[in-house]
């Protein structure tokens, strides 16, 4: 079954024409070429596939095409301002939050989330965000401390 | 990731419970669909296979979050958990249910799943039916027979069966309102900090009447193939509760629970386990409790 949606994603308006069992992963990846998203688990417990939806972080992998019809998505790729890095994407880079790399999308939605509720996290606030992100690699300490250093520099 | 690992299906968003309803009549297999965080898994194990998804959580009052002193608590099916852990009422006036809905799952998860399709997919492991158990919440639901009322009490049938008819569709969800003296604390072990790998689970709560601890409840989940309240323990806590009361009341949570061996943990150690967590559990509750000032 075919599905006309529209929808904003990274502020640019989209419309597309979907099938009901696509996913929004699939859409973004697939369709939009937006790669950032990473397919991980496809079981919802691993965040790679994080984007924010009308202000939440979900897992792409878990979202339906057709759902996300007025929808406004933000991916990995909206983070920046052209070639200006989001200060958690410098803060990341600077303090070796990135191994990797596969993690790393989906960590910064979540941080990203965090972030737009609260400005300034204590340490066991961005754990809690990260409950849904899981790093293969075991960089969650320099994960954490990105997104503490981040935190305190947007003031 | 270039094939589409989701089997074809229909996605059909109805506008109407009619309209619903005339779905779940036809003779199609037709799925219900709220965050789809466990529907979506099945699909893809294959363990589904449905010719229709409905998804249900733009239908009218379905979104509907509404507290009222004398009348309690209303939270429409498709309220999302992350709701329960940001509302203002529930913080204030549902702390349990807030305490516990911080710990289910993750954020991502929490943001997309639904309070119908977690209470109706009726995990034996459910923390969030554990705290609405201690809470008294009513499920109503519509079919076209009509509306209903059903206990959560009486919903749970045990191995993920419930008190739904095939056509029948969890409205929403009430909480009776609580005296301001109500206290709760939900404490669980797993061996994951998502929640994932349960080894025991327990909530408790009561309120203060005068002097009088009152309106015990003891909810387990993990132990029995359906989430529980354990009646027979809470009566011995009725009033003032000493040692002797905490110990009986435990014996008889034990003798009234049937955990299984996991491949992660064994039975006699998840009673323990509950054991121990209740037991601090009903301690923290009359030590708050009778701290309050009269």
């Amino acid at each position: 079954m075919k599905h006309h949606i529209s929808f904003t994603i990274n502020g640019q308006s989209m419309e597309l024409t979907v099938l009901s069992h696509q996913t929004l992963l699939e859409v973004i990846r697939n369709d939009l070429r937006l790669t950032g998203a990473k397919h991980g688990c496809s079981t919802g417990e691993c965040g790679a596939c994080s984007v924010i939806m009308n202000g939440e972080v979900v897992n792409a992998c878990m979202v339906l095409a057709p759902e996300v019809d007025g929808t406004d998505i933000l991916t990995v790729e909206g983070l920046s301002d052209g070639e200006e890095l989001h200060p958690l994407q410098k803060s990341f880079i600077d303090h070796h939050g990135v191994q990797c790399g596969y993690c790393a999308p989906g960590m910064l939605i979540s941080a990203k989330a965090l972030l737009s509720r609260t400005s300034r996290p204590h340490e066991e606030e961005i754990r809690e965000a990260l409950v849904g992100n899981l790093c293969r690699c075991g960089a969650y300490a320099d994960i954490i401390k990105s997104i503490q250093v981040a935190s305190r520099a947007r003031r | 990731m270039e094939t589409r690992d989701l089997k074809p299906f229909h996605y059909i968003r109805p506008e109407s419970l009619q309209e619903a309803g005339r779905y779940l009549a036809s003779e199609e297999a037709v799925k219900l669909l709220g965050g789809g965080n466990t529907l979506l898994l099945q699909i893809r194990s294959g363990q589904e296979s449905p010719d229709i998804l409905l998804d249900v959580k733009h239908l009218p009052g379905f979104g509907d979050v509404r507290y009222h002193h004398n009348q309690g608590l209303k939270l429409g099916a498709a309220v999302n958990l992350q709701h329960l852990v940001v509302g203002l009422e529930i913080r204030r006036h549902y702390p349990l249910l807030h305490q516990t809905a911080q710990k289910l799952a993750s954020p991502q998860v929490r943001n997309r799943a639904t309070i119908g399709g977690t209470l109706a997919w009726a995990s034996p492991i459910s923390e969030l039916a554990a705290a609405m158990l201690c809470y008294d919440a009513v499920c109503h639901t519509w079919s076209p027979r009509g509306h209903r009322e059903i206990p959560l009490a009486e919903f749970y049938l045990g191995d993920y069966q419930t008190a739904l008819a095939r056509d029948e569709i969890i409205t929403h969800v009430h909480l009776p309102p609580f005296p301001n003296r109500t206290y709760g604390i939900y404490h669980r072990q797993t061996v994951r900090h998502d929640g994932r790998r349960m080894i025991a689970g327990a909530a408790v709560l009561a309120y203060r009447k005068q002097q009088a601890l009152t309106h015990w409840r003891i909810a387990v989940l993990g132990m029995d193939n359906r989430p529980k309240r354990i009646p027979d323990a809470e009566a011995v806590l009725e009033g003032t509760p000493g040692e002797a009361e905490i110990a009986r009341a435990l014996e008889i949570v034990q003798e009234q629970i049937h955990p299984a061996d996991v491949d992660y943990a064994r039975a006699d150690y998840r009673r323990a386990s509950l054991n121990a967590l209740l037991k601090q559990a009903i301690t923290e509750v009359i030590h708050h409790l009778q701290s309050i000032r009269s």
